[in-house]
């Protein structure tokens, strides 16, 4: 009988550590997430898409922000996964660079803009929750997510190219 | 000859379907978008339809000619891109309608939990019509306003401003609309899903056995770096890719370990990169099909971006080190 009882107990134990968690995922997230997901969604749309198509246009030429500039502008506007359809804009040989670089943005920029990846969320928020756990703010921690995010990137837009372009000269 | 008519039901717990499948005019091919090779399910709708099948993880197949798509999307993205490009997409997960596109899936367009047991080939009795129709693109829902009879003087300044206002309060309506709808058709469940998890982990003995595990590897940088060259392991990345769930795991796992102490929080910073160097890598084809790539970019592009993930992830977790210097 006590071992039934012990079971009984840790099967409660374990759904109540649960609940506790859960409960401060609701509390402690979703209102925040869901003030920002209305807020970004609502400004995406009353700027439109044809006027960040015009200035995304404008972005593919340089290197430097065709593998920066340019998969943020996609990822804040289009969101995962309809983004990679701005990689119409660039040529040919670089739209591989061009998804690889938005594969690369597509978490470290959820730390500040969790619309842009929401379904995603869980890489970033589940290791700053222990951040927050030790009583530390993860904001300093969000802002060098999106920083070194956007060096990783560029490095990955202009390696992903490069080897396209010596894979494409090859086969030739 | 009559014609080859394949039905496929969708499994036990899936969700849609049937689809009555049947080669016609441009579609002509059956496409299997999964990792690990083709999937026997689109195999066996091939060879029953007697047409051929494609691997479209490794090749480019257009929309167009698909006859029906198999996928094993985990319910984020593959699973509402085919949808809404109006080709009929079968997922061997049982899952239902999910993900940022879940609105595009209908019963029509989409099917899971689909087996091999479920496709069978049915007689062709003329009562159903195998006329040529051309993949239909879902068209766009657009906001068609329809311009109003012009008002002059004041009631026209008012129509006017109605309209703004009108404008205004619709489209952040709208957007609370969709992020409702998200956050209860992937963030809530992943959350319950979750705090399951850290439930077992919390409350059993569970956690002490796995922070031992996790220490030497997130806790010091040759582990971290190790960690992210075996996430990019070309034939490996590909199956840690879909839907992010494994690289969520991990970092719920890492949190766990980082709010206890096992992992000094500076750490943070390189294992977010440590535990993504497979980011996307089972969607490199879908995305530079959305990107309108030709064939031969697509062949290129899809071997260049599994490989050089071997440096750039690495590298990014040296990168993101230096970074954590004089953070916590």
């Amino acid at each position: 009988m006590n071992v039934v009882v012990g079971l009984a107990k840790g099967f409660t134990g374990i759904i109540g550590a649960g609940a506790t968690n859960l409960t401060g995922l609701i509390t402690g997230m979703i209102p925040n997430l869901l003030i920002l997901l209305t807020l970004v969604n609502a400004i995406i749309a009353l700027i439109g898409e044809d006027k960040v198509n015009a200035f995304a246009k404008k972005m593919t030429k340089f290197r430097i922000t065709r593998y920066t500039i340019l998969p943020f502008l996609a990822l804040f506007f289009f969101t995962n996964p309809m983004c990679y359809t701005m990689g119409r804009f660039v040529e040919e040989e670089q739209k591989p660079g061009f998804i690889d670089a938005t594969f690369r943005l597509a978490h470290p920029i959820t730390g500040i803009f969790a619309h842009a990846n929401a379904g995603e969320i869980f890489i970033w928020s589940g290791i700053s929750s222990g951040i927050v756990k030790l009583g530390l703010d993860a904001t300093p921690l969000a802002v060098r997510y999106l920083i070194v995010g956007l060096i990783v990137t560029f490095i990955s837009g202009n390696v992903t190219e490069f080897v396209t372009k010596r894979i494409l000269a090859t086969s030739k | 000859m009559s014609k080859k008519i394949v039905k496929v039901e969708k499994g036990k717990t899936g969700w849609g379907g049937p689809f009555t499948l049947y080669a016609s005019g441009k579609q002509n091919v059956v496409a299997s978008v999964t990792g690990g090779g083709i999937d026997p399910l689109a195999q066996k709708i091939a060879d029953l339809l007697e047409v051929p099948v494609v691997d479209g993880f490794n090749n480019k197949v257009e929309p167009e000619n698909m006859i029906v798509v198999v996928t094993d999307c985990g319910g984020t993205a593959r699973c509402g891109v085919y949808p809404k490009m109006g080709v009929k997409t079968i997922d061997i997960n049982a899952i239902s309608p999910s993900g940022p596109l879940a609105k595009f899936m209908n019963e029509e367009n989409f099917c899971s939990g689909c087996t091999i047991d479920t496709a069978y080939l049915v007689e062709d009795d003329g009562s159903i019509d195998t006329a040529p129709v051309e993949a239909t693109v879902a068209p766009e829902q657009e906001a068609s306003s329809e311009p109003a009879p012009e008002q002059k003087g004041f009631m026209g300044l008012i129509a006017k401003m109605g309209g703004a206002v009108g404008t205004f309060v619709n489209t952040f309506y709208q957007a609370g609309r969709d992020s409702v709808d998200m956050v209860m058709r992937n963030i809530l469940p992943f959350m319950a899903f979750v705090s399951v998890l850290v439930g077992i982990i919390n409350y059993s003995g569970i956690g002490n056995i796995l922070a031992n595990a996790v220490k030497p590897l997130a806790g010091s940088l040759p582990g971290l770096i190790g960690l992210s060259i075996f996430c990019a392991i070309p034939f490996l990345s590909p199956m840690l890719g879909p839907g992010a769930v494994i690289g969520q795991i991990i970092g719920v796992l890492l949190g766990v370990e980082i709010g206890k102490g096992t992992i000094p929080p500076s750490y943070s910073l390189p294992a977010l990169f440590a535990i993504n160097s497979q980011v996307g890598c089972d969607f490199i084809p879908v995305a530079l099909t959305l990107a309108e790539a030709e064939d031969k970019t697509v062949q290129a592009g899809v071997p260049a971006q599994l490989f050089t993930r071997l440096v750039t992830g690495p590298v990014a977790v040296l990168i993101a080190f230096a970074f954590s210097l004089g953070l916590y």
